[in-house]
Formats: structure tokens, sequence, C-alpha cells
């Protein structure tokens, strides 16, 4: 039964690092711009991130490292340093982002613009990591989170044409417009396979206490919390597709993406979107800042626990603090959490390679896994997936500078 | 590594300021018409509150004059900018009249520059299609 | 034993199982005559920032000086504690007693502590 109860940590990962302000934007842009076209860069993310959820848990569980921990044992401090300072630049920005949406969230149901939230809710986000605990922010995130299934009930009502869906599942070259094309494929990977859900993920199986008897589980959990995050962020792109793009509204602002649930749900569609957004976001700011201070506290071996008193781990705590405070104020100064979304996701992409070799070694290593090593399957999986990410990014993020 | 960062921060600078072409700029103004009928036809089934939806058509106003400028800087040959000019000062005029009826709650006198909207969304689809086939 | 894989940034514990950092590098007594052999593991401080640069080692024996807590320099654990290295390196010592911890305490004190609702770091 406690085995069952860690799904939460699989829904939480999944809504929190998965289906957020990156996935809904990303999602929602694509769709109302090429249809169901890039159905299958989503499919192609959440594919991804089910095997490295799946094997950040696994090592959690067999070697009682989380990722962070091994990569620093393994690969010493320079290099951890580099990974360090690559990885927290593009959750920072993705943290503001997060916050952003849910400014963006209580803007459209009370009308005072988001800048103004921005401090407040960091300050929500932080108290509940500093009197909260871990089961309570993966439990709370995750129930709060089942809002976020409305996107698939409006997909349903909106009778989507199957067949163009399944055809769309597969890539195809846009007739115009390569180039926006291209950067938001990469977008929607870098949303979909972001590096730190595997620290999160990797440092809540520790926190949970898993031990090697947790490895089938684990594979559920994996794969049904990243299925679940990836059929809802189907569900905006094909909700986008279907209400936004016959119209020709593109979505550049939050504004216009607040209407893309009212075809179908004429009642409640809006309030949902803005409810969805405001505690998917608040998951995956939580997700986000936690991350980060895990990062630091794992990397140099510092005490942490969200269990934990503050004061009985300062300096985790004092990370985090910081991180999300600093977090608001670019968007106090009026940054457009948009574009910072988009300029975020495409960076992920673009950050994937440093993040992902360091881990596929390790997953390769008998020393931390033994008998337990990645077989060739989630190998490939992986390592495709990541070039495919890298040499898109490479290609489309200078094109969409350039205006294609 | 100095290098990667510049790279990073000349990107994000940028993407910033990556100047949009005129057919993007088109697709821009029919997005923001569009929005503004569809903000209206959800106003008016009582599903969004008032202020998002003044807030949103007073928006879409702010973006047509911001995006019809610069389109009218350097219009593209293949439409009359004058007649362009004249359709966005009305489709503006019709969306700032909703906007003042959601403010005053008026939803049988919104209905007229809302109508009205639909009918620009039309004229301004047909400017787009004109500066997309010159491409 | 491989020093570089199986020792350098471990996780240190101390008998009561508490966190006190990662092994930053480790101190060898070379003499004339006898083998080199490893005396110290050393903690944090300047001997981890060397490693990525020499300037960023300055840089932090330097903020060390300005800030925090008053003992600065990494800290030094004799090799005759270790107990045993497996996924951690278990010392035989008292990790508040040997300095280790002194930056944790310092944030706890100066900053957590100060907070409505950060608890204190002394009570068990």
């Amino acid at each position: 039964m406690k085995k069952i109860l860690q799904l939460a940590l699989g829904i939480i990962t999944s809504v929190g690092g998965f289906l957020e302000v990156g996935s809904v934007t990303t999602a929602a842009q694509s769709g109302a711009l090429f249809g169901y076209q890039l159905l299958w860069a989503i499919l192609l993310g959440t594919l991804c991130l089910i095997f490295l959820v799946e094997m950040s848990g696994r090592l959690a569980a067999v070697s009682k490292h989380t990722v962070v921990d091994a990569m620093r044992e393994r690969f010493g401090f320079p290099f951890f340093f580099i990974v360090l300072v690559g990885i927290v630049l593009v959750a920072f920005m993705v943290l503001v982002a997060e916050l952003g949406g849910i400014g963006f969230g209580i803007q459209i149901l009370t009308g005072v613009g988001f800048p103004w939230w921005a401090v407040p809710v960091s300050l929500l986000v932080w108290l509940l990591m500093w009197k909260g605990t871990f089961s309570l922010i993966e439990n709370g995130a995750s129930l709060l989170g089942l809002v976020t299934l409305s996107f698939l009930v409006s997909a349903l009502k909106l009778h989507p044409d199957w067949s163009g869906v399944t055809s769309a599942l597969l890539p195809s070259m846009p007739g115009s417009d390569k180039a926006k094309y291209g950067f938001l494929a990469v977008s929607i990977l870098g949303a979909s396979i972001s590096p730190y859900l595997m620290y999160f993920y990797s440092s809540g199986a520790i926190e949970d206490e898993w031990d090697s008897s947790y490895i089938p589980i684990n594979r559920f959990i994996a794969g049904f919390g990243m299925i679940f995050g990836g059929v809802l962020s189907m569900a905006v792109l094909v909700v986008a597709a279907l209400a936004l793009q016959p119209k020709g509204i593109q979505v550049d602002t939050f504004p216009q993406a607040a209407l893309m649930m009212t075809t179908a749900l004429p009642r409640w569609g809006f309030y949902l979107f803005a409810f969805s957004m405001i505690f998917a976001c608040f998951g995956a700011a939580l997700e986000v800042s936690l991350a980060i201070a895990y990062f630091f506290s794992q990397g140099f071996g510092w005490r942490w626990s969200e269990d934990l008193e503050p004061s009985k781990n300062s300096r985790f705590a004092f990370v985090y603090t910081v991180i999300v405070l600093l977090a608001a104020i670019p968007l106090v100064f009026g940054i457009d959490p948009i574009k910072v979304t988009m300029m975020s996701m495409a960076l992920t992409s673009f950050t994937l390679p440093l993040a992902i070799v360091p881990f596929l070694l390790l997953m390769n290593d008998p020393i931390y896994l033994g008998k337990y090593r990645n077989g060739w399957i989630s190998n490939s999986v992986v390592s495709i997936v990541v070039v495919i990410s890298f040499v898109l990014a490479l290609i489309s993020i200078p094109l969409e500078i350039m205006g294609g | 590594m100095p290098a990667k960062r510049f790279f990073l921060l000349t990107i994000l600078f940028a993407a910033a300021c990556k100047p949009p072409t005129p057919a993007e700029q088109m697709d821009t103004v029919v997005s923001w018409v569009s929005t503004a009928r569809m903000a209206g036809d959800a106003w008016l089934r009582h599903t969004t509150p008032d202020k998002y939806t003044s807030q949103t058509l007073q928006l879409s106003d702010q973006m047509l004059l911001q995006t019809g400028s610069e389109l009218l800087k350097s219009p593209p040959p293949t439409i009359d900018s004058a007649a362009f000019d004249r359709a966005l000062t009305s489709t503006r005029f019709n969306i700032s009249e909703m906007s003042r009826f959601v403010k005053a709650k008026d939803a049988s006198q919104f209905r007229q520059p809302w109508d009205s909207v639909l009918i620009y969304m039309k004229i301004m689809k047909d400017f787009s299609d004109k500066v997309e086939s010159s491409k | 034993m491989d020093l570089v894989r199986d020792v350098l940034d471990k996780k240190l514990i101390d008998r009561e199982e508490c966190e006190m950092g990662r092994v930053s590098g480790l101190l060898m007594h070379v003499g004339e005559t006898s083998q080199p052999r490893i005396t110290h593991i050393l903690i944090g401080g300047p001997t981890l920032w060397n490693r990525l640069h020499p300037a960023f080692g300055r840089m932090s024996a330097a903020l060390g000086k300005l800030w925090g807590p008053s003992r600065s320099g990494a800290v030094r654990i004799p090799w005759s504690r270790v107990e045993t290295v497996g996924k951690e390196v278990k010392l035989d010592v008292e990790a508040r007693e040997t300095g280790a911890l002194d930056w944790e305490i310092w944030f706890a004190k100066h900053i957590i502590e100060r907070i409505p609702g950060g608890g204190s770091e002394e009570e068990e």
C-alpha cells in the first residue's frame, strides 16, 4: 500500500516537471500555429522522459545515491561545477517562468497584473518549503494538479479527428515557417525533458526511502506519471489546434491562451484554465526550487531533507530561500513570462547533453548499479532523443533569431 | 566557460530584437482581432470575468495599434495601405467600444461593436491573404 | 583502494551518521626514506576551489576571511580516524568538533534561525 501511494511522487514529478507553464505554452503555441503537426515532439519527449525518470529512480533505489551524489563522486568537482552552473542557470529561468505562470493565472481571475503577484507568490512557494514536509508537497501538489485533467476533457469534447492525431505522431515537415516549426519542436522537447525533474525524482526516492524492492513499482510510477503528463500536454495541443487555430489566434500572450477551453467547456473552461495554470505552475515552482537546493546540497555533501526543520539543514534552506526570492525580481520589473518560458525551454534542449551524458555513463556503471544497470534499449532511446534535441536546438535557435 | 555564456546572452538579446516579416505582422493583426471577438463571445455567455475581458480587449487594441503602425512604416506593396489603415482604425474603435460596454456591463450595447469586429476580422483576413500570396 | 575513485569526493559522515561535507582533497606525507602515505582528509574551503582553478582558491580564501565563520581554511581530519570506506566515508569523529559544520552552523545562526519558523539548530 505504501508503495502504491508513491504514485503521488510520479504524479507530482509529472505535473510539476511536465505539465507546467513550459508545456502549456509550447503546446498551445504549436497547436495554434501548426494544428496537430507537432504532436510527435511531445511523444518523443515523453518517451525519453519515461526512461530518464525510471533510471533516476532506479539509481536511487539501488545505490542510495541521487543523480547528483553520483555525478560528483564519479566525475569529480570541476566537472560537477560546470554542470551545476549550466543546470542552475536554466532551472532558474524556468522558475521565473513558473512564478510568472502562477501570477498570470491570478491575474486573469482578479484583473490585477502579474508583477504585483510575483512577490506574494514567491513567498507562498517559499513558505510551503519552509514549513511543509516532503509528503505534504508531494501529495498536495499532485492532488491539486489533477485539475489539469480538464485539458483532456476539453480535447475529447472537441471531437478531434483521430486519424489526424495519430498521423501527427510521426514527424513531418511543415509547408511554411520551417524555422518557427523547428524552434517550437525544440521548445517542446525542452519543456518535456527537464533535467531538474530527474534530480527532483531521485531525491524524492531517497526522501521516501526506496530500496531495490521498489524497482518494479518505480518502472510503473515513471511510466504512469510521465504518460499522464504527456497525454495532458498533447491534450493542450489538441485543444489549441481545434479552438484557436481555425480562428487564427496565436498564443503570444497568456490572455489568449486563457480562451482555449471556453469553446469546449463554455461554463467552466476559463476558470479551469486559470486554476490548471496556477496549480500546475505551483507544483513546478516547488519542484524546481527544491531541485536546485538538492543539487547544491548533494553536490557539496551538506545535510538535506525537506522533512527537517530549516535550521537543521541551514545551507539547504538558504539555497531555496535565496533562489525563490531572486526569481521574483525579474517579474516585478515586468519581464514577459511567455518570452522567458520559450527561451528557457529552448535552452534546456541545448543544455541536455551536459546533464544527460554523464547520467547515462553512471547508469552503465556496475559500481553503482551492479546487475541493475541499463540495458541497450534505455541507452539507445535516451541517446537518440538527446542527440535529436541538441541538433534541432543547434539549427533552430539561430534560425529563430535570424528570423528564418 | 565565458564563450558559452556569451553565446547564451547573445541568443537572449537577439531573440528579443528579431524583426517580424510583414506576413507575420499580418498574422498577428488577424490573431488579435480574432482574440477580441472570442473574448467578447465568452463574455456574452457570462463565462469570463469583466476585468479579464476588458483588459484583454484593451491589450488587443494596443497590440493592433503597435503592429499596425509598424506594418505601415513599410507597407507591403500588395495591399492598399490607406484602406488598411482605415480598416485598422475602425477595428480598434469597435474593440475599444466593446471594452467600454464591458466596463458598463451593458451586454445589449456590446453586441453592435462585437458584430462589427466579426466583419473586420474577415477584412483583415483578406489583407493577410494578399500579403501571404505576394511572398 | 583507488583513492580517486573510492575516497575523493565521497560524502563524509561522523559517528552519528551526520553529514559533514565531501572529501575535497587528501594530504600526503612523502618522507625521505619511508613510503608516501596519506595523513589527512581535507574538507571544503580553498582546497576544493583550487581544484577548479587557483584563482577560485584565492577568491574562496579571501571571501572566507571577510565573511562566515571565524575558522577558515580547509578542515583536516587525520586519516587514522577513517572507520570505513564504502558508499560514504565514515569517520570516528564528532562532526561539530572538527569544524566541518562551521558553515552549516554559521548559516543557521546568522540567517535561518532569524527567520520565523526556522527553528533552532541546537535543540534535538
